[in-house]
């Protein structure tokens, strides 16, 4: 019952989608309101329907329907009731069904907030989401279906991949496709303004809250993902621009780079192409980013499978791009450009050299992702490049982004003065110097942390005189300290949002600095009562315990921790999922601020005499995290409604 | 235009630097696929591999104290011995795709300084279906408690 | 600029679109059997049914030894009616289909045959010496025999209607005795 009903529904909504497409496309044309009405309730209808969908595929889930195909290889009778309901989108056809679903969201809410505050550009925003939505129905429908028949039903499920029972993976999904769908609304106004001629600043208003969103959200995905891979895979890493990683971190650097330009068409009426182009550019990378999962192919450890998906995929990106580009040429005389720059020291410039690092760093993950790709259409040979050609060619640019950080806030517009550069960047500047002398003089010995504290002090410093001359100037009218700081936040919310934000991009270096420059592991076996030693730490192997949980059984390693006095007592252990191909290593760790302690269990010898274990201490890796809820916070304070003025 | 001409010479300076990058940064670290078959058609010490082959029925031994692991890795063609020194990942076993990373060394075998594991999402392992093997494990464990 | 130089924009995109396209060419996933090209182990089962199945006596034929479980869901629950079909197809052109049942319980896979009516013979391998033989790691694995009795192919996961034809048909058509590429 389940399959067939859920392949009507969506059969139906992809109609829907392609007709509500075609009517909006027709009614931006003609002017006629009704087909924009007609549109509108159409896309009404497709959210209706996926959501539909997707409560039957869960609820196909909770009830164990096996007769559906996509429940039997991602469920079994022992899978929890948590993960039944994520593994929903655990795999390929999921993963379709969410993204389509978060796109009729998206497409809701325009329907029901922006009909009056966007007349002109509203059929064409429609026009492109519903085409976008259709692209996602096709696929649901004719290569991943999640609703195909198992016959005959069998009596157990495959189950969830064990690497999906966690709660990173959980919300990493969901925050990431939240971002990636999210990016098409800004898109869509893109288009909607290079097809009505429009191409002035309008657009950018309407979008600058679903910009900073959709930018939240990729960057809420990206960090849960490190944290996933840090707290799961049993590597002690959070990154390893992995080919799948790198699909998701493209789109987020464009999307930077978006973010930071606006700023500059909204207060120079410049760059009007280049903003355009920017977010032509961000969407391309999330179709290429879920292209570059589901096809196969680039080999990686993450990808799903692939199939005739891939070139469903493909054809749409081409679809996008040529249109997309093809639009721009159109209009290219109205996107020339206006204004002009009037220095080099100025914050357009910095704003420009800004997004000139970004889109270089965008180029050069991109460029070492389809590297093996490009050298064997070349050369015949099969190359890789992997993490040490990412991290050399972007840290130096990171580097310069975060110095940047400092820079461009508080620079004048249209051109510096010395007088305003001394004014600046006097302090900051000699609070940096001093930091890497501090730094230097501690024992920091790699150049690269060095850098990095030093600009790390130089734009904390640059932030805080903001605020602290800020805060002082309302002082002076006579208003206390703490609500002249609060009064500040809320007024000028995007300013200091930002700053916030830029305060947890800090944080998030410190934290990748230290991690890379200090962390230590070791790998060794151990007999029961021996112990290994590492950075201080005294780790002493206990024993072995066997347990059995409603999937799966679990051999879990006690070892005693210690450095001094006894500190913890860590459990990783090694999980046994009948219906997998090998075990499951579930790792266990100590976190602190300044350190993380870190247990693997390799091996392990059956009668329980002797362990073999990976130990790590990772120095600073908690700042990522605590840089991540800065960023949380910086992002929330950005999007408040416009303060009114005060009387 | 002097100031275009600024911002244009800017450009390429930055595009410049960052090709050279890119250049440096690759001829550092790229590295080469090979089968075993290539690789024992013309090993060149001191390059960087990533071989990748079937995991070689029989040829897995692991030494626990020393840390040394032992396999080798063939295509059908031909087999090449590799070692490792530390655990293997989970998904790593014999009779399974695996890739690993690192050099050929002058005493004759592979040193592997990465392994990755081929994980294979429709392919189902052989499975002891009433869990014997496992449950055999488990209880031998909970005997020593 | 002039009017016609903008049309380039578009264009440029298409060099990087081919090259991805190129990537399609490429096909990772081929994990090589060492027993390709080698002869067969020999075995001698006992079938569900009571007969003696063993690899000797359809040495002259076509033999297609598919390895599969019935709790190998959803591969072997696919291939089922796939290896049926070519069966009937096949099995007066010379063909022989040979099932082994690895790791399972007699009722589950008795059942599995009965739900798909399965008509081929079908063995189960007890001591799971045969799969060790055959190098087996995961279910489903086919092997497909020429009339030598060498492995030619081995095909890893479900099979389709396309691949079973596309194998059989090579091999069907070598005479006895003439050895042919692997």
């Amino acid at each position: 019952m389940i399959p067939e009903i859920g392949r009507a529904a969506s059969l139906v909504a992809l109609v829907l989608a392609l007709g509500g497409a075609v009517a909006a496309t027709a009614g931006g044309r003609t002017g006629r309101s009704a087909l924009v009405e007609a549109a509108q309730r159409a896309g009404v209808g497709v959210f209706v329907l996926i959501s539909f969908c997707f409560a039957l595929l869960t609820y196909a889930f909770l009830t164990f329907d096996f007769s559906v195909r996509y429940v039997a290889s991602n469920t079994n009778l022992g899978t929890p009731f948590y993960y039944r309901i994520t593994g929903v989108w655990g795999a390929l056809e999921g993963s379709i069904i969410l993204w389509a679903w978060m796109l009729a969201l998206y497409t809701l809410i325009i329907v029901l907030r922006h009909r009056e505050t966007t007349r002109e550009f509203y059929p064409w925003v429609l026009a492109v989401m519903l085409s976008v939505l259709a692209f996602f129905l096709l696929v649901m429908t004719v290569a991943a279906s999640p609703f195909e028949r198992l016959a005959p039903v069998p009596a157990d499920g495959r189950g969830l991949n064990p690497l999906l029972e966690d709660t990173g993976m959980i919300t990493h999904p969901v925050a990431l496709y939240l971002g990636f769908t999210g990016l098409t609304v800004p898109f869509a106004f893109a288009i909607a303004a290079l097809v009505t001629g429009r191409v002035g600043d309008a657009w950018i208003t309407m979008t600058r809250r679903w910009t900073i969103i959709a930018w939240y959200f990729l960057s809420l995905g990206l960090l849960i993902g490190g944290w996933w891979s840090y707290h799961v895979l049993g590597w002690g890493g959070y990154w390893a621009w992995d080919p799948v990683e790198n699909a998701a971190f493209m789109p987020w650097l464009a999307a930077t780079a978006f973010l930071h330009s606006v700023m500059i068409q909204e207060r120079r009426r410049m760059l009007k192409l280049w903003n355009i182009s920017l977010i032509i550019l961000s969407f391309t990378l999330t179709l290429f980013g879920t292209f570059l999962t589901r096809s196969g192919i680039i080999a990686s450890v993450h990808a799903f499978t692939q199939g005739a998906i891939g070139i469903l995929f493909l054809s749409f990106l081409a679809l996008v791009v040529l249109v997309a580009l093809g639009l721009v040429a159109l209009r290219w005389d109205a996107l020339r450009a206006q204004g002009e720059l009037d220095s080099v020291v100025s914050r357009e410039s910095a704003f420009l050299l800004n997004n000139v690092l970004l889109i270089a760093a965008t180029f050069t993950v991109f460029f070492g992702t389809v590297f093996p790709l490009l050298s064997e259409a070349v050369r015949g040979v099969k190359v890789s490049v992997g993490a040490p050609f990412f991290n050399q060619v972007n840290i130096p640019l990171f580097l310069s982004l975060i110095f940047l950080m400092g820079v461009g806030p508080l620079i004048a517009w249209r051109r510096a003065s010395t007088d305003n550069l001394r004014r600046n960047f006097l302090w900051p500047v000699a609070l940096g110097f001093l930091a890497a002398l501090v730094a230097f003089g501690a024992g920091v010995r790699p150049t690269l942390a060095v850098l990095t504290f030093a600009t790390t002090v130089f734009v904390s410093a640059t932030i805080a005189l903001d605020f602290g001359r800020a805060t002082r100037a309302r002082r002076r009218t006579g208003e206390r300290l703490l609500p002249a700081m609060g009064g500040l936040l809320l007024r000028h919310n995007r300013r200091y949002g930002g700053f916030l934000v830029h305060f947890g991009v800090l944080v998030i270096a410190v934290g990748v600095t230290g991690s890379h420059a200090w962390s230590v592991q070791t790998e060794t076996t151990l007999k029961r009562g021996e112990h290994a030693e590492l950075a201080g730490y005294r780790v002493r192997f206990d024993g072995l315990s066997a347990s059995e949980e409603s999937n799966h059984a679990k051999v879990t390693g006690a070892f005693t921790v210690s450095n001094g006095r006894v500190l913890d007592v860590l459990r990783p252990a090694k999980k046994f999922y009948p219906q997998q191909q090998s075990p499951i290593a579930a790792v266990d760790y100590r976190l602190g601020l300044t350190e993380d302690i870190y247990l693997v269990l390799g091996d392990f010898a059956r009668d329980g005499t002797e362990a073999t274990i990976k130990l790590q201490v990772n120095r600073l890796v908690s700042w990522i995290w605590i840089g991540g809820v800065v960023i949380t916070l910086g992002a929330l304070l950005a999007i408040l409604p416009e303060a009114r003025r005060p009387a | 235009m002097n100031r275009n001409a600024k911002f244009i010479a800017g450009g390429i300076v930055i595009l410049g630097a960052l090709a050279y990058m890119i250049y440096a940064g690759v001829t550092q670290s790229a590295v080469y696929f090979v089968t075993p078959e290539e690789l024992q058609a013309a090993p060149v010490t001191g390059k960087a591999y990533r071989l990748g082959g079937l995991v070689a029925p029989g040829s897995l031994t692991w030494e626990p104290r020393a840390l040394d692991l032992r396999f080798s890795l063939t295509d059908g063609k031909a087999t090449v011995p590799v070692r490792h020194k530390g655990t293997a990942p989970d998904l790593f076993g014999e009779g399974r795709g695996a890739v690993v990373e690192g050099s050929w060394t002058p005493e004759g075998y592979f040193k592997a300084t990465l392994i990755m594991a081929k994980h294979s999402e429709e392919y189902k392992a052989p499975h002891d279906e009433t869990g014997a093997g496992y449950k055999e494990l488990i209880k031998t464990l909970k005997g020593e408690q | 600029m002039r009017r016609a130089w903008r049309w380039l924009i578009p264009l440029s995109a298409i060099p990087v679109l081919a090259l991805l396209a190129y990537g399609f060419r490429t096909n990772p996933r081929d994990i090589a059997s060492p027993l390709v090209g080698r002869p067969a182990p020999a075995f001698a089962l006992t079938a569900f049914d009571g007969t003696a199945v063993s690899l000797e006596a359809h040495r002259g034929r076509v033999v297609v030894v598919n390895f599969w479980a019935s709790w190998c869901y959803p591969a072997c629950y696919e291939e089922a009616p796939v290896l049926e079909r070519a069966w009937r197809t096949y099995r007066d052109r010379g063909l022989t289909l040979i099932g082994v049942d690895i790791q399972d319980k007699r009722e589950a896979a008795e059942k599995f045959i009965r739900d798909f009516g399965l008509t081929f013979p079908n063995a189960q391998d007890l001591t799971g010496k045969v799969s060790v033989d055959f190098g087996v790691y995961g279910v489903p694995e086919t092997f497909f025999l020429d009339r030598r009795g060498q492995i030619r192919a081995k095909h890893v996961g479900a099979l389709t209607d396309e691949i079973f034809r596309a194998n059989v048909e090579r091999l069907l058509a070598e005479p006895e005795g003439k050895p042919g590429p692997a």
